[in-house]
C-alpha cells in the first residue's frame, strides 16, 4: 500500500492512514491496542509544548488526519523520555511510533513545513558529516533551510549570541572540528541503516 | 472398579470469606460433613471489612450474621480459624490434607470481656483497618467476629505485655505457650475459596501512595466510612482529621494495565460510585470527581450508577490520571489529560482514593499445593475434565462482587457434593 504524496492528497481524511501506520510504522501494529485513556499525554513532560499529545495524535491517525499528523510538532518535540511507553497500560511503544512517524515524515517530504524537522535534519547532517555538532555550520544550514530571508533575519538576530560563543570558545571560526575517525562513524551508520532496512518494516512507500 | 465410591465424604472448604462460608453452609445443610478452614482469627474475610455492600447497600454484618446463625445450628460443620493448608495428597474422593493452625494464644474459655486489651498499652497495626489505625496487642478481630474470641498479636509474645495480658484474664483463656498445631484431614472434595488481596498501591509508582496519608485506597475508604473504623465512620482527611471538600477517585488503579493487573477487576467502578454516595451522605457541599477510562457498572446495578450520576456534585472525568504529586500545602495533586476537553489538568484535592483492583490470593502464596489449572492472571480455572475434586469458588476463580461470589460458592458446594457422592 502506498500513500499519496502530500500535495496530491485528494481529501483531508485519508481513510487508509491508520492501516498504513499499522503496516509501515515501527510499533504501529500495537496502535490498535490504544484505549484512549490519556495516560501518555498526561505523563508527557513537554505535553504543553506540543500541538497534540500522543493520545490525540493516535486518535488523529485513526481519523485519517494524515497531513495534520505529519505536520504536527508532536513528532519532532518528543524528547524520547519514554514516560508514555513505560506507563502505557496497553503496552504500546508510544515513543517508537512517534519517532518513526518523524522519520516517515522526512521520507514523505513533509519536512519543509515543520521548523523542528528542519532543525533535526541540519543536526543530523552535522553529526553525520563531522561526527559532532558544528554550532556554526549546523545553525547556518538550519536557517538556510527556511529560505534566504529567514537566513539573513535569523543570522543577524542571533549575531550577538554567536559572537559571545566565539569569545567563550563555544563556537569557532575556521575548519570544522571533526572526530578522529569519521570513516569509522560512517561505517557504523551504514551498518545501522542496513539493520534498520532488514528488521523494520522498510521505507515509507 | 464397580461400586468403588469415595473413601471420604467429608468436604473441606479452604477460606472463610463470604464464598467459603457460603459453600460450607450450603454443603453442610444437605447433611454432609464439612470442615471450614480460615487463615485469620475470624470468619467474614474482605466482606466483613466493608461498610456497606451491594445490591441493597446493607451493612455486611447482616448477611454475615445470618450465615453465622446457620453455622451455629450445624453440628456437622466444623470451623477452624488460624488454619492454613500445608499439603494435599491423594485424589478425588480420597484426599489427605495437612492443616497448620497458627497460635492464637487465646482458647475457647474466652468470653470476649476485653480485660486483656485494657491491660496492655502495646499497640500493633490494625490489619482489619488496612493500617489506618492501631489496635491493642490483645484484640477482638472485629465487633461481629465469629468466633467471638480475642487474639494476642505474636509481637507481644515474650514481652512483659504478654504477662499483663495473661494476668488480666479471669477465665484462664490466655495461653502464652500456644505453639499452634498440625493435623491431617481426610476428605473427598476440596472447595478452594482463598479470595483476593487488594493490589499493592505502592506498585503504582506515579500515584505516590506513600507521599501523603490523604492518598488512600478503596478498601481503606470502606474502613474510613465504617462506624467501627478508625474515625468511627467520619470521612475525613487522614492527615489532619479535617472534613473533605474535594475528593478524587482514580479508577483502574492497577487494573486493565499491562504493567499491573491486565484484567478488569469488575467491582471497582461500583465501589467508587458507592464511595461517592458515602461522601455525599456526609457532606452537603463536597465535590467528588471520578476519573475513569470506562465506567463498568455491570449487571443490574446500572440503576445505582444512574442515581449517582444524577448528583450534580459528582463529576465524571474521562481520563486515566498520569500521576499524583503533593503540593506545598500537603494536598495531593492529580495530573493528566481530560480526554473529552483535551486539556491537561493539574488539580489539588483533599482526599484521593485509588480504586485498586483484586489480585487473587492464590497468586500470592495461597495456591492449592497441588496441580490445579490457573489462568494467566493466577485465578483458578474450574476443571471440567480430570480429577474435579478441587473446586474453586468466589474470587479465587475470578474477580466477582459479593452476590456473584455467593452464587459461585453455591455452585461449588453442589460440585463438591457431586464429587463425594459419586460412585466412580
Amino acid at each position: 500500500m502506498t500513500l499519496a504524496p502530500p500535495e496530491q492528497a485528494a481529501r483531508k481524511y485519508d481513510l487508509n492512514f491508520a492501516r498504513w501506520v499499522r503496516d509501515n510504522v515501527n510499533g504501529g501494529e500495537k496502535m490498535s491496542m490504544c484505549m484512549q485513556c490519556g495516560m501518555c499525554s498526561g505523563s508527557c513532560p513537554i505535553g504543553t509544548e506540543m500541538d497534540h499529545g500522543p493520545r490525540k495524535l493516535f486518535m488523529m491517525i485513526r481519523a485519517g488526519m494524515k497531513d495534520e499528523v505529519f505536520n504536527s510538532s508532536t513528532i519532532w518535540n518528543c524528547t524520547s523520555c519514554y514516560n508514555c511507553t513505560v506507563r502505557c497500560p496497553r503496552g504500546i511503544p508510544v515513543t517508537y511510533i512517534i519517532q518513526d512517524l518523524a522519520a516517515k515524515s522526512v521520507e514523505l517530504g513533509y519536512v519543509k513545513k515543520v521548523q523542528n524537522a528542519r532543525f533535526a535534519k541540519a543536526f543530523w547532517w552535522s553529526a553525520r558529516t563531522f561526527g559532532r555538532t558544528d554550532e556554526r555550520l549546523m545553525t547556518a544550514k538550519y536557517y538556510w533551510s527556511g529560505g534566504l530571508v529567514d537566513f539573513v533575519k535569523r543570522s543577524l538576530g542571533n549575531l550577538t549570541i554567536a559572537l559571545s560563543m566565539v569569545r567563550t570558545k563555544r563556537m569557532h571560526i575556521g575548519a570544522p572540528h571533526k572526530i578522529k575517525d569519521v570513516k569509522g562513524l560512517r561505517a557504523i551508520l551504514a551498518k545501522a541503516a542496513e539493520i534498520d532496512v532488514r528488521e523494520s518494516k522498510g521505507g515509507a512507500s | 472398579m464397580a461400586n468403588q465410591g469415595p473413601t471420604s465424604q467429608t468436604i473441606l472448604v479452604v477460606g472463610g470469606g463470604i464464598a467459603g462460608v457460603t459453600a460450607a453452609v450450603e454443603a453442610a445443610e444437605t447433611g454432609y460433613d464439612v470442615i471450614l478452614l480460615e487463615r485469620g482469627p475470624a470468619l467474614g474475610g474482605r466482606v466483613a471489612q466493608l461498610n456497606r455492600y451491594f445490591p441493597k447497600l446493607c451493612h455486611p454484618t447482616c448477611g454475615l450474621e445470618i450465615n453465622f446463625q446457620r453455622i451455629r445450628k450445624l453440628k456437622n460443620l466444623r470451623v477452624v480459624t488460624m488454619a492454613s493448608v500445608a499439603d494435599v495428597k491423594g485424589d478425588k474422593g480420597n484426599y489427605t490434607v495437612s492443616v497448620n493452625v497458627a497460635a492464637r494464644y487465646v482458647n475457647a474459655n474466652c468470653t470476649a470481656c476485653g480485660a486483656c486489651a485494657e491491660a496492655t498499652d502495646m499497640e500493633v497495626d490494625s490489619a482489619f483497618n488496612y493500617g489506618l489505625s492501631k489496635t491493642k496487642a490483645a484484640y477482638l478481630p472485629h465487633e461481629h467476629a465469629f468466633p467471638m474470641r480475642y487474639v494476642v498479636a505474636p509481637e507481644a509474645i515474650g514481652t512483659p505485655e504478654a504477662d499483663k495480658i495473661k494476668a488480666a484474664c479471669k477465665y484462664d483463656a490466655v495461653n502464652l505457650d500456644d505453639q499452634g498445631e498440625t493435623f491431617d484431614v481426610a476428605c473427598g472434595a476440596i472447595v478452594w475459596a482463598t479470595g483476593w488481596e487488594p493490589y499493592d498501591p505502592v506498585k503504582l509508582e506515579s500515584y505516590n501512595y506513600n507521599l501523603s496519608p490523604d492518598i488512600i485506597t478503596n478498601v481503606q475508604m470502606e474502613r474510613l466510612a465504617n462506624h467501627d473504623g478508625p474515625t468511627e465512620g467520619r470521612i475525613v482527611r487522614p492527615s489532619n482529621g479535617e472534613p473533605v471538600r474535594t475528593v478524587a477517585m482514580i479508577q483502574c488503579a492497577g487494573s486493565r494495565d499491562h504493567n499491573h493487573l491486565p484484567y478488569c477487576s469488575r467491582i471497582c467502578c461500583l465501589g467508587s460510585l458507592k464511595h461517592a454516595a458515602y461522601v455525599r451522605e456526609q457532606y452537603a457541599d463536597v465535590q467528588v470527581d471520578i476519573y475513569y477510562i470506562d465506567l463498568r457498572a455491570h449487571d443490574k446495578l446500572e440503576a445505582f450508577y444512574q442515581r449517582v450520576a444524577a448528583d450534580p456534585q459528582v463529576n465524571f472525568i474521562k481520563s486515566k490520571p498520569a500521576s499524583v504529586s503533593v503540593d506545598g500545602d500537603g494536598n495531593p495533586v492529580l495530573h493528566g489529560e481530560d480526554t473529552i476537553t483535551r486539556e491537561l489538568y493539574e488539580r489539588p484535592y483533599d482526599l484521593v482514593v485509588l480504586a485498586t483492583g483484586m489480585k487473587p490470593a492464590a497468586s500470592n502464596g495461597y495456591a492449592p499445593p497441588m496441580s490445579v489449572e490457573r489462568d494467566e492472571y493466577g485465578f483458578l480455572v474450574p476443571s471440567l475434565e480430570g480429577d474435579g475434586g478441587i473446586i474453586p469458588a468466589g474470587v479465587a476463580a475470578g474477580p466477582l462482587d459479593v452476590s456473584m461470589s455467593v452464587q459461585s460458592a453455591t455452585a461449588a458446594a453442589l460440585k463438591a457434593i457431586q464429587a463425594v457422592g459419586q460412585k466412580s
